[in-house]
C-alpha cells in the first residue's frame, strides 16, 4: 500500500444540543442541510475533492442515521480498497469499555486506526461546519512550514472575537498564543477547529495528554496550549472564505437562507467542487398546474401544489393545494397537507402538518416544528 | 422458481431523426432523469430478479456508460448481476420487433450456464411499471411454455407492434402484425421456461435473422403460450410526436404515482447528485417535472427539464422536453420542442413546433 501522506479524522460523535429538536434522535453531523445534503456532506466532499481518501467518522451521539448515510463512503468516491471511510464507534477493551470524554481523546482511543495507516499528517476535522475548503493548500503550507501542528484560521470581525478560540501569531505565521474566547483578544484569527498535525507529534501529544488526570481531554483546551508551552512548531493557516458552524438554530436556518440567497457563499452548483450526498432515490420534482414558487431550492422527489416563497424544500417534501410555505425550510419527506401556512419555520424531517394547520413564526424568530421520524 | 431475465436493447428507429443518431431507443433519456431501459431494469429488479443480461445495442456507448455495472438496480453483485452481451451489427431497425433470434442464440451460454426454470424477456423501449413475481406465478400454474403479456387497447388508437388474439381459455390464437387495430397489445414482455428457449433456439437456428415473435407467429400450430394481461399504465414512444406525450403523460397526478411513486416498486437510474434546483424570484412554473441542478428565472409549463437545465429570465418554455445541460436563453420563446442533451437556444429565439411536428434540436447544437 503506498504510504498516505494525510489521512482525515472527523468528529462526528457530538449531540449539537443547541439545535434543539433537530437532532432529538439524530446526531448533529447527520441533520439535513440545504434540501438534499446532511451537514457532513461538506467535511467529507472537502476531503475527497482535496484528494483525501481516507477518513475515520468518530461517532458517539446516536449514530444510527449517521453510520447509515455515510455506509461506505461510496457516494464521495471513498469506497476504495487501500483507504475509504471508516465508522469508528466508542468500544470496550480489556479492562472495560469507556466513552470518547473529549475530541483528543476521542481521537487517543483510536490511535491503532491511524497506525494502521501509518500517515505523515493527521486531519482533524468537526462534522459540523458549512464551507468548501482545499485541505492540499493547507498541508502545502504545513508541509513548508515544516510545522507539528497547523490551525486553520479565519478573520472574524474585532467584536466578535471574544467569543472564539483566537490564535495570536508572529509575522511569519508561527502562533505565539492561544487563548481561548479572551475578553480582550489581541487579535482577530479564530480557530476554526481544522487541525493538521505530523503524526508522530500528534501521537506522542495524545499519550502525555491521556496520563494528565486534570486535562478535559479536548484540543483547545489542552493538547493545543500545551503543545504552545512545549515550544513545538504550531502555525495558522488562513482560510479565507464562506465558513459556518452551525451550532444554533438561528445560525442553521441562516446559513441554509445564504445558500439559497448569495450563491457566492457556497455554490453547490459548482461541478469542480462538487458537494456530494448519499441522497435516497427520488423523481424528478413534480410543480402543479396552480404551484407558485418564487425564490426556492426545490429537491428531487418533491410534489407542490401550493405557494412556496423563498423556501427550501428537501428531498421528497410535499406542499397540498392552497398551502403557503414562506421563509421556512421543509426538511426532507416532510409533508405539507392543504390550506396549511408555514412562515419562519422549520419542519422537521418526515413530519406531517395537517391540513388547515398554520405554523407560524414572528419575524426574527425561528422554530422547529416537529420530530423527526426516520425512515429509510 | 428462479427466474432470470434478459433485455433486448438491440433495436433502434429512424423515426427519431436527430435524437437517435447517437444512441439505441433503450438509452433515450426520458421523463427528467431516466433513459427507457431505467424502466426494465428496475422491473426486474423490483421483481427480485437478480441476474439480468442486457443485450447491448449495436451502438452501445451511451447505454453501457449508463448502466455500468448495474448498482442502482442492485445487479452489482458477486452471484448473478448483469451481464451485458453484445447484440448483433446494427441490430434490428424496425420498431415492431424486438427479439432478433441471431442475438439471443449468441448468447446461449446465459441460458445454459444458468440453473434458472424461467426467463423473463422484456424489451427497453416502453414506460410502465409491473411487478413480474404475479406473472412468474401465473406462467408456473399454466404449465405452458410460454406466457405472453399485454395490454387492452382501446380499438382504432395508434399502436405499433404485436397483438394477440386469444381464446375463451387465456391462450394465444394466433398473432397479428402491426397496423390493424386489435384491442390485444403484446407489452414486449414473455415470460419463457429457460430449457424451452434453448429447444427453440436449436429448432428455428435456421431464422435466426428473425424476430423471435415473428418466428412464433408463422408456427402458431406449434406454440402453446399463455397470456397474462397487464391492466396499468404502458407508455409506447414511436415517433418524438409520441416522445412529448408519453413525457406528458407524467404530469397526470394517477399516472405519475402509478409509474413514479410507487415506494414499492421504485423506477431507478444512475444517480447524479445534483444540486437542488433553483427556483429564481421571477420564475413560473407550472404542470411540470423538473429534476435536480436545474436554476430557473423564466416560464415553465407543461415541460419536463432534465437534470442542470437553465432557462433564462423572461423565457417561455411550453409542452417540452429539454435534456440534460440545456440552456435556454433570455427571454427565448420554445413550443413543442425537444431540445437533446448540451443543446442551447440562444437569447431571443422563438421556436415554435406543433402538437403534430414537434422540433428536435440535436445534441450539442446551438440555434
Amino acid at each position: 500500500m503506498k504510504k498516505k501522506k494525510c489521512i482525515a479524522m472527523l468528529l462526528a460523535g457530538g449531540q449539537g444540543s443547541r439545535l434543539g429538536k433537530l437532532t432529538t434522535n439524530i446526531a448533529k453531523p447527520a441533520v439535513s442541510f440545504g434540501g438534499k445534503y446532511r451537514i457532513i456532506d461538506f467535511g467529507l466532499s472537502n476531503c475527497v475533492n482535496s484528494g483525501i481518501d481516507t477518513v475515520g467518522v468518530l461517532v458517539q451521539y446516536k449514530p444510527l442515521i449517521l453510520n447509515r448515510y455515510v455506509g461506505t463512503g461510496a457516494s464521495w468516491d471513498m469506497a476504495v480498497a487501500d483507504g475509504g471511510v471508516h465508522i469508528l464507534p466508542p468500544f470496550a477493551g480489556e479492562t472495560g469499555g469507556e466513552w470518547y470524554e473529549g475530541t483528543a481523546d476521542a481521537i487517543y482511543h483510536n490511535i491503532d486506526f491511524i497506525d494502521m495507516y501509518d500517515p505523515e499528517n493527521v486531519l482533524i476535522l468537526s462534522g459540523d461546519h458549512i464551507y468548501k475548503m482545499d485541505y492540499n493548500i493547507m498541508l502545502e503550507e504545513h508541509l513548508k512550514d515544516n510545522a507539528d501542528l497547523t490551525v486553520s484560521v479565519i478573520e472574524v470581525p474585532w467584536e466578535e472575537a471574544s467569543r472564539f478560540g483566537i490564535m495570536s501569531t508572529d509575522d511569519k505565521g508561527r502562533i505565539t498564543k492561544f487563548s481561548e474566547k479572551p475578553k480582550k483578544p489581541d487579535s482577530n484569527l479564530a480557530s476554526m477547529g481544522i487541525y493538521i498535525f505530523k503524526w508522530k507529534e500528534l501521537r506522542k501529544a495524545l499519550l502525555e495528554d491521556h496520563e494528565n488526570d486534570k486535562s478535559s481531554h479536548d484540543f483547545g483546551n489542552d493538547v493545543i496550549p500545551k503543545m504552545l508551552a512545549d515550544k513545538k512548531k504550531l502555525f495558522v493557516y488562513r482560510f479565507r472564505g464562506y465558513w459556518r458552524d452551525v451550532g444554533t438554530v438561528k445560525s442553521y436556518y441562516d446559513s441554509q437562507m445564504d445558500l439559497m440567497d448569495d450563491m457566492e457563499h457556497i455554490n453547490v452548483f459548482i461541478k469542480d467542487q462538487k458537494v456530494f450526498s448519499n441522497s435516497n432515490f427520488h423523481h424528478p420534482q413534480f410543480l402543479g398546474p396552480r404551484a407558485n414558487i418564487s425564490t426556492a431550492l426545490i429537491c428531487n422527489g418533491c410534489t407542490v401544489y401550493g405557494a412556496v416563497k423563498h423556501s427550501i424544500l428537501g428531498s421528497g417534501a410535499v406542499v397540498g393545494d392552497g398551502s403557503v410555505v414562506e421563509d421556512s425550510i421543509v426538511l426532507p419527506n416532510a409533508k405539507i397537507g392543504r390550506n396549511c401556512r408555514i412562515k419562519n419555520a422549520i419542519i422537521n424531517e418526515g413530519v406531517i402538518v395537517e391540513d388547515n394547520l398554520d405554523v407560524i413564526n414572528e419575524d426574527g424568530e425561528v422554530a422547529v416544528y416537529g420530530r423527526a421520524k426516520l425512515s429509510i | 422458481m428462479k427466474t432470470i431475465g434478459l433485455i433486448s436493447a438491440n433495436y433502434s428507429s429512424t423515426e427519431f431523426g436527430d435524437l437517435l443518431s447517437n444512441r439505441s431507443l433503450a438509452s433515450l433519456p426520458y421523463g427528467g432523469r431516466y433513459r427507457l431501459i431505467d424502466f426494465a431494469l428496475s422491473n426486474m429488479s423490483n421483481s427480485d430478479i437478480t441476474t439480468v443480461g442486457v443485450i447491448a445495442p449495436y451502438d452501445s456507448g451511451s447505454l453501457v456508460d449508463h448502466i455500468g455495472i448495474g448498482s442502482p438496480w442492485k445487479l452489482g453483485r458477486k452471484s448473478g448481476g448483469l451481464f451485458i452481451m453484445p447484440g448483433s451489427s446494427y441490430g434490428l431497425q424496425s420498431i415492431g420487433s424486438r427479439f432478433l433470434l441471431r442475438d439471443i442464440i449468441k448468447c446461449r451460454a446465459f441460458f445454459e450456464r444458468d440453473d434458472a426454470d424461467y426467463v423473463i424477456m422484456a424489451g427497453s423501449s416502453d414506460v410502465w411499471n409491473i411487478d413480474f413475481q404475479p406473472v412468474i406465478e401465473q406462467h408456473d400454474k399454466s404449465g405452458k411454455p410460454v406466457t405472453m403479456i399485454y395490454k387492452k387497447v382501446p380499438r382504432g388508437e395508434d399502436y405499433y407492434g404485436f397483438f394477440l388474439n386469444i381464446g375463451e381459455d387465456g391462450r394465444v390464437e394466433s398473432i397479428q402484425e402491426e397496423g390493424f387495430a386489435w384491442a390485444n397489445y403484446f407489452a414486449d414482455c414473455f415470460i419463457v421456461d429457460r430449457e424451452y428457449m434453448i429447444d427453440f433456439m436449436n429448432w428455428f437456428e435456421i431464422l435466426e435473422y428473425m424476430d423471435v415473435i415473428r418466428i412464433m407467429k408463422n408456427n402458431m400450430d406449434t406454440m402453446d403460450i399463455d397470456t397474462y394481461e397487464f391492466k396499468g399504465y404502458l407508455g409506447k414512444i414511436k415517433n418524438p410526436v409520441d416522445f412529448i406525450k408519453v413525457n406528458q403523460d407524467m404530469t397526470d397526478y394517477d399516472i405519475r404515482n402509478e409509474v413514479f411513486c410507487n415506494s414499492e416498486r421504485p423506477i431507478l437510474t444512475k444517480a447524479q447528485d445534483e444540486a437542488p434546483v433553483f427556483h429564481h424570484s421571477d420564475a413560473d412554473v407550472r404542470n411540470s417535472l423538473v429534476s435536480a441542478g436545474c436554476r430557473i428565472e423564466g416560464r415553465v409549463e407543461n415541460s419536463i427539464l432534465f437534470r442542470s437545465v437553465n432557462i433564462g429570465k423572461n423565457a417561455v418554455v411550453k409542452n417540452s422536453v429539454i435534456m440534460m445541460h440545456g440552456t435556454v436563453g433570455e427571454g427565448a420563446v420554445l413550443d413543442h420542442v425537444i431540445a437533446d442533451k448540451y443543446s442551447s437556444v440562444t437569447e431571443g429565439v422563438k421556436i415554435y413546433g406543433t402538437k403534430d411536428a414537434p422540433v428536435v434540436i440535436g445534441k450539442n447544437k446551438s440555434i
